[in-house]
């Protein structure tokens, strides 16, 4: 039963909240763009359904949050920081980690360091 | 009040009420204060007298006799009591004057000090003592309410002793000591937080993120402002859980940033299962805390310990003891380990060492102790000795006997002659990947020579702060090396230094016009990095001919031109066709850059804007490459 590629997806979190976005804001993180990738042929490509056993209902929510704010600010320059609660924050990371944003502008601190003016 | 209960409590008789036995029982009884309440009158009237005194300073201080004379006596009884009662109404007369006295000095002082502000202090005869007097009675003046006086709390009515610090409450009467604390924790948090929301400091951090390359474009990534936040609640980490080893490295790295690496959060970073161990400014650790990190992950390979003032030689013992499996040893300024200490570490842990990088070591690690290195650590690959003050040409030769190196970084500080270095590359020069070569004036064009020949495998090459290589020996190094194109480049600082001849000599001296066309079209293919600030000998025509929009740079992403004279808004708007990944270019000081329309995905730093003195700009969504040469070419065209 091979859909179509949609233009909206469904985030399921492990406790059963489900989550629809649109397509091109969900790709954002490596991890969903390779899952509903039509080539690979994985079930949530498919079904354009992807599910989370890991990641709970209220840090989805805000990884969706954190999607459209992307998508939103996609083109702007100094982006204000979204509101992220504290006690979020760790399991926020840990499934950003395993969701894998794109482009991670990694600043190298030290290399910045080493290579001061003259 | 000292002598308040046994004393008086004799004094109660007869039968007690149930209110007095309560009173008696908390430390209460009428008696005192009755007592202190006849004695605070007694103490008012006697202030008022002695003010009424102070009215007629002069009399008062005539003489303590007459004062005494003047009192009248009771009929004698008997001669004894006659004396006796005498006496004591001479020791109060006295204690009056001299109260009056007192007093008196104080006016004067007062109205020394009034006048002090134009006097020095000193010139009188008055002392520190009664300076500081006049200082608690300008204190006790101003308290509204005489301290010292009990007064009823305004809020919960207890009855309390009056301070100059005491607090007024909201319906203008005072509080005691517990409420006031309670109104100050009310009113406290909500100041701090109205002066945070000032717009200024927000715009410094977003100009300072653009430098930082952070946030050229769009938001930031999810995990960077996870990260940022749990710095900003770091008091809060209890433990990072099973973070993955990299997130935990970035976090790190932040946690050194925002200077809150502390022997609390470090703890935070150590887990027995991690083969790594990386913080980058160990300011605030002490000696206990190293040894905590070697005996919570004893398997770790990879120590990255920078400013570590603490590290001692316990410290040391403890890690050669414990870390038998550390394979890449980063040590910054521990200067507090002796020679005989790192000779150890080389013999008892140097044959796993694959990676050593010391830096900033001023008081010992001397030429003996590199030697000892190269003859325990036969398998390191990757070396750094930046800025370690006793070392000099010995420990070239024998950095020179390491065959398998494969990254050399060296800063040496003390004169080293050119043929050591040529030596030196002569001997390892075949394998090396990586060579940096900072600060050695002496180097000439032979050592270019020596690189041609000798180095075939070189991704990453610098050589800074040179002014004996000259232009001819760049262009002959790149012309026809066998190397493979370099990744990164860095020749800042290499020019002629005259302050009278500041174009230097016919024949450049350091990367010039050949040196730079040799070496781009050497490298040019894979060349990401390029940095050749202060190269001040390149010509306006050779940047024009290297970037001249039709050659192109396809890897080259950042490059730095700083304090290169020539360069202008062509040369600039040439980099910019050249280079289609370009990101940032650096270019303070660059004097001749004006009206750059930046385009989209690159950051130009150090060029002033004039309008709003903005140093770095950031290409717009809007403008594209050719629109934004366009607007150039105008800008150009109009000027």
């Amino acid at each position: 039963m091979a859909q179509q590629s949609t233009d909206y997806v469904t985030l399921v979190s492990s406790d059963g909240f489900e989550f629809k976005l649109q397509r091109s804001a969900a790709t954002v993180s490596g991890a969903i763009k390779r899952m509903l990738d039509p080539i690979s042929n994985f079930t949530e490509a498919q079904t354009n359904t992807c599910t989370f056993e890991n990641i709970n209902g209220v840090v989805l929510e805000k990884v969706c949050e954190y999607l459209y704010y992307n998508e939103k600010h996609k083109n702007n320059k100094d982006v204000p920081d979204m509101d992220i609660p504290p006690e979020l924050c760790l399991e926020l990371l840990m499934a950003a980690d395993f969701l894998d944003g794109e482009s991670c502008t990694a600043v190298c601190l030290i290399s910045n360091a080493d290579t001061g003016l003259v | 009040m000292s002598n308040r209960r046994p004393g008086n409590a004799n004094r109660i008789r007869g039968p007690q009420s149930a209110l007095t036995d309560f009173l008696a029982a908390n430390n209460i009884s009428a008696q005192q204060i009755r007592d202190d309440y006849n004695r605070r009158r007694q103490q008012a009237q006697q202030q008022a007298g002695a003010d009424d005194e102070d009215a007629q300073p002069a009399a008062a201080q005539e003489d303590e006799e007459e004062a005494a004379d003047d009192v009248p006596a009771p009929p004698p009884t008997t001669t004894n009591t006659r004396k006796r009662k005498r006496k004591d109404v001479e020791d109060e007369a006295i204690a009056k004057v001299k109260k009056g006295k007192e007093v008196d000095k104080k006016k004067q002082a007062d109205k020394k000090k009034q006048k002090g502000k134009k006097k020095p202090k000193g010139s009188d005869d008055d002392s520190d003592d009664e300076y500081d007097d006049n200082l608690a009675r300008d204190m006790y003046k101003k308290a509204p309410p005489a301290p010292g006086q009990l007064e009823n709390c305004e809020i919960c009515s207890k009855r309390f002793t009056v301070t100059p610090y005491t607090k007024t409450g909201p319906e203008g009467g005072l509080v005691c000591t517990p409420c006031g604390k309670e109104l100050a924790a009310e009113a406290g948090p909500s100041k701090p937080k109205s002066k945070k929301a000032a717009g200024r400091p927000r715009r410094r951090k977003e100009e300072s993120n653009k430098m930082d390359n952070l946030s050229i474009l769009g938001a930031k990534t999810l995990q960077q402002m996870c990260i940022e936040k749990v710095a900003d609640h770091h008091q809060d980490v209890e433990e990072f859980g099973d973070l993955p080893q990299t997130v935990l490295e970035r976090l790190g790295e932040i946690f050194t940033k925002k200077r809150i690496m502390d022997p609390r959060t470090m703890k935070l970073f150590l887990r027995p299962d991690h083969d790594s161990i990386a913080i980058h400014d160990c300011a605030k650790l002490e000696t206990e805390d190293y040894h905590t990190i070697f005996a919570v992950s004893p398997h770790v390979e990879k120590v990255v310990l920078r400013n570590t003032c603490q590290f001692k030689d316990e410290t040391m013992e403890y890690m050669i003891e414990k870390g038998t499996k550390i394979t890449y040893l980063q040590l910054y300024a521990a200067n507090l380990i002796s020679d005989a200490m790192w000779h150890k570490l080389f013999q008892q842990r140097g044959e796993k060492l694959e990676t050593l990088k010391l830096q900033w070591l001023d008081a010992s690690f001397e030429d003996e102790a590199v030697e000892e290195m190269v003859v325990h650590c036969p398998n390191l690959q990757r070396l750094k000795l930046k800025l370690c003050r006793r070392i000099g040409a010995p420990a070239i030769d024998s950095i020179s006997r390491l065959t398998k190196l494969e990254h050399l970084s060296l800063r040496i500080s003390q004169e080293v002659p050119c043929e050591r270095l040529v030596n030196l590359i002569g001997n390892v020069g075949r394998n090396l990947r990586t060579l940096s070569l900072e600060h050695f004036p002496d180097a000439d064009d032979t050592l270019l020579e020596a690189i041609h020949a000798e180095c075939r495998n070189l991704t990453k090459f610098r050589l800074t702060e040179n002014d004996y290589c000259t232009d001819a020996g760049f262009a002959a190094l790149f012309a026809d090396w066998a190397n493979l194109p370099l990744l990164s480049a860095d020749f800042s600082s290499t020019r002629d230094i005259d302050n009278n001849n500041p174009d230097g000599p016919e024949q450049a001296v350091g990367l010039a016009d050949q040196g730079l066309a040799a070496l781009m079209q050497h490298s040019g293919t894979k060349l990401r990095h390029l940095d050749i600030a202060s190269c001040r000998h390149i010509s306006h025509a050779a940047f024009t001919s290297v970037f001249d929009g039709r050659k192109q740079y396809p890897a080259l992403g950042s490059i730095n031109l700083s304090f290169c004279g020539n360069v202008d808004t062509v040369v600039v708007a040439g980099i910019l066709k050249s280079c289609p990944a370009l990101k940032k270019v650096i270019a303070f000081g660059c004097f001749n850059i004006e009206d750059v329309v930046v385009p989209r995905g690159v950051v130009l730093i150090g060029v002033p804007k004039a309008r709003d003195f903005m140093i770095e700009q950031v290409g717009m969504e809007w403008v594209g490459l050719d629109a934004a040469l366009g607007a150039m070419v105008e800008a150009v065209g109009a000027a």
